[in-house]
Parts: C-alpha cells; sequence; structure tokens
C-alpha cells in the first residue's frame, strides 16, 4: 500500500467515526404530520374514480378554496404561525360540536397530543416560552379528559372505567415522549416546563380516579389541585422504560 | 458512530404496495425508516438544520406522494428517495444562488502544500463537515454515501446512476481533494 492510499485510507475512517446529525424529535413529528397529511390528501385523490364527480368535487373545492384554504392551512400551523389564532377557532367548533362523552373525552385527547407535538416544534426552535404555553394547553387538555371521565362514574361507571384505561395509555405515552424531550434540552426554563407538565399530568390521572362530588354536580377538582386520589384506580407508574 | 438506523431493503416493497392501497402505517414504517438518514444527508450537504429540516421532510412528502411514478425496475426504492434528496439539495442551492458545481481546480485549494503532514485524528467533526462542502456536488455525495450513510460503493452507484468502478475512483479523487482542502485549512 502506498503512502498516499494509507494517508486516504485514514481520513476514510476518520470519516466514519464521523457522529450523524440527527433531526430533532419536533422535526421529525411534525414532518410526520405533514406527510401523513399529503399521504392522506394523495389517498383520497385516487379515490376519485368518475370524472364528473371529480369536476363537481373541483367545483366546490374552488368555490371553498379561500375560506377553506386558510381553514386547512391553519390545521397544521405551530404556536409562532399567524395561523394559529385560527386554528384555536377551529378547534373550539370541533369541541362544540363533540356532544357525547365518548367524543368530548376523545377530543381533548386529540388535543393534548397536537399540544405535546406543538411543544415538541417549540423547543426544536428553541421557542421556551410558546413551549411552555402548549405544554400547559396539553395538562388542561387531559384535566378536561379526567373531567370527563369523572363525571360519568356515577351515570355509567363501565364507560368512564374505559375512559380512565384509555386515560392511562394516552398519559403513559406523553409522559414517554415528555421524558425523551427532557433528556435532549438544556435549557433550564425548558426542562422545568417539561417537569411541571408531567407532574400536572399525572394529577390529572387522580383527578380522574376521584368520585363525583355527592350533589350531583360540577367535579371540583381542576387543573392545579395537588391533592390524592382515592386510590380506587392504579396510577400508573410514569417513569419511562427506555 | 450511532447507527442511522435500518438501511434500505428489499422489505420496502411490500410496504410500497401498501401505501398505495393507502396504508398509513406501511408509509409511518418507510417514513421512520429513512427520515433520519436523508435529514443526515441533506444535512451534511447543506450545513443548516432548518434547510436540512424543510428538505427532509419534502423529500419523504413526494417519495411517498409520488409512488405512481416510481417503477421497481432495477431502481431500488432507497435509490429512489436518496435521488429526490439530490435534487431537492440542488434546487435548493438554486433558490439561494449558490453555484455548486464549482470545479476542484477552480476552488481555493494549496495544493502545493504537503499533505502527509495532516493530522487526521485531531480533526474535528466540524471541520470535516465543513471541508467536505468546499468539495464538487459528486465528491460531496460519494463521500457522504459512502462514510456518513455507511452504504457500499454498489448502493452508492445505484443511487448516483454510476458504475461501481466510476464511484470508487470518484471516491478516491474526493478523499484527495478533502485532505488537500483540510490541509489548506489548518495552514491558515
Amino acid at each position: 500500500m502506498t503512502p498516499e492510499v494509507q494517508r486516504l485510507e485514514r481520513l476514510a475512517e476518520r470519516l466514519r467515526s464521523v457522529d450523524p446529525v440527527m433531526p430533532s424529535p419536533g422535526a421529525k413529528i411534525r414532518g410526520w404530520n405533514l406527510v401523513l397529511a399529503a399521504v392522506e390528501q394523495s389517498a383520497s385523490g385516487r379515490s376519485r374514480s368518475h370524472p364528473v364527480r371529480r369536476l363537481v368535487l373541483a367545483a366546490v373545492a374552488a368555490a371553498v378554496l379561500l375560506v377553506g384554504g386558510a381553514v386547512a392551512a391553519s390545521a397544521d400551523s405551530l404556536p409562532d404561525s399567524a395561523l394559529y389564532p385560527l386554528k384555536a377557532v377551529v378547534e373550539n367548533v370541533r369541541g362544540a360540536l363533540a356532544f357525547s362523552p365518548s367524543d368530548k373525552f376523545a377530543y381533548h385527547l386529540d388535543l393534548a397530543q397536537t399540544r405535546l407535538t406543538e411543544a415538541e416544534a417549540m423547543i426544536a426552535r428553541h421557542r421556551v416560552d410558546l413551549a411552555a404555553q402548549a405544554l400547559s394547553g396539553l395538562n388542561d387538555q387531559l384535566n378536561q379528559a379526567a373531567l370527563v371521565v369523572q363525571a360519568e362514574r356515577l351515570s355509567d361507571p363501565a364507560l368512564a372505567a374505559s375512559l380512565e384505561n384509555r386515560l392511562v395509555q394516552a398519559i403513559a405515552i406523553h409522559d414517554q415522549q415528555l421524558a425523551g424531550l427532557q433528556g435532549q434540552v438544556t435549557n433550564p426554563a425548558a426542562i422545568a416546563a417539561i417537569t411541571q407538565a408531567r407532574d400536572r399530568a399525572a394529577q390529572a390521572l387522580q383527578t380522574a380516579a376521584k368520585p363525583t362530588s355527592s350533589d350531583g354536580g360540577k367535579p371540583s377538582t381542576t387543573s392545579s389541585d395537588k391533592g390524592p386520589g382515592n386510590g380506587a384506580s392504579a396510577t400508573p407508574h410514569l417513569t419511562p422504560k427506555h | 458512530m450511532q447507527p442511522l438506523g435500518k438501511a434500505a431493503s428489499d422489505d420496502d416493497r411490500p410496504l410500497i404496495e401498501r401505501v398505495r392501497r393507502g396504508d398509513q402505517d406501511a408509509a409511518r414504517i418507510l417514513y421512520e425508516r429513512y427520515f433520519d438518514r436523508i435529514y443526515n444527508y441533506v444535512y451534511a450537504r447543506l450545513g443548516r438544520a432548518e434547510d436540512a429540516e424543510d428538505l427532509a421532510i419534502d423529500t419523504m412528502t413526494r417519495s411517498l406522494t409520488r409512488l405512481d411514478l416510481f417503477r421497481d425496475q432495477g431502481v431500488a426504492f432507497s435509490s429512489w428517495v436518496y435521488r429526490i434528496a439530490h435534487n431537492a439539495t440542488i434546487d435548493h442551492y438554486r433558490r439561494q444562488g449558490k453555484a455548486i458545481l464549482v470545479p476542484l481546480e477552480s476552488a481555493t485549494i494549496p495544493v502545493s502544500a504537503d499533505p502527509s503532514e495532516l493530522a487526521v485524528d485531531q480533526l474535528s467533526n466540524d471541520d470535516l463537515r465543513e471541508a467536505l462542502r468546499a468539495l464538487t456536488d459528486e465528491q460531496q455525495q460519494v463521500l457522504i454515501l459512502r462514510f456518513f450513510q455507511d452504504l457500499t460503493a454498489a448502493q452508492a452507484a445505484r443511487i448516483m446512476g454510476k458504475s461501481v468502478g466510476a464511484v470508487q475512483a470518484l471516491q478516491h479523487r474526493a478523499l484527495g481533494s478533502l485532505e488537500r482542502v483540510l490541509h489548506g485549512r489548518t495552514n491558515n
């Protein structure tokens, strides 16, 4: 082997040892949301078979383009986007249309996941203030879901148990994501916000486990209630498995 | 070096068929399989996390929504994805108004320097990444695919549309160029 080849071999080995630069978790989640939306759109486009039907749909689409375009664009918007307030309006409309306890519960869990995705994206962009707001929103939604569970305890215990089980699973998944995020940030404010979010998520479980007040009124627990539950429901161990 | 995840394989074919039928789970598997690699590839080319994120997302979106354009005849899905990423990178450079195909002889590289003095082990990762971006488009591509992405010469050849021999020759020239760039930087 000539000296030149030996040198280049050493350089090649050094290149192999360069650590890969990985995307932030927020970027990966944001990317998947965008890819998923595009895949869904692509699939629905392929399913349209009849040309006349396509034409009608195109005309309808064109008619609602101005309004609908902005609304649709807001669906994936993040807290630092100009379209974000519109997203909140759309979410509120969705909430108003959720009538059954199951629908309300699913609505709150869906929004909780949305808030978590937003928080991850904001941390990736070093917007700790907006990340903290999103995490607060995450906890609010989990607490709202917990209140739905609590309210169903007397009227439909079976449904309450089912919803509580889903809440436990959702919070455990969120906690894993938050733990992963926490391990990657160095900003003290971000770490504090994530720690608080994890604690409040655990409190939401306690809220769900509490019985409804005896007068049949609204559940008394708020998101800031730090009182323990009655022990009727097992609080999951939220420590990440990895 | 951390692993970049599962490399491209024949396993992609059934997943591609499922995605064509609208299966989102299959799309998710392919996304997970390639996103980190494509991000890493684009980042090595551009050096900016924000741009790398956008282009990696763009690449995966195009890859998974334009499967009607992909024909599994001699070209693996992985090669197709890398080509989309490469084209997206070229387009990005064009939009930014940057020249990309800089001939080596016109670059400011001190070819008279003695490359044998280069202390390879003392170079930082950032030094290497930055120096790599001073190479020509093809030289960057071959080094990234072979050493950052840990692909074989045959895999790199399929992605670049070249013969294995051509890739090996290009790789040799690229390493020599990189050595000269690094030597020039350490002397400056």
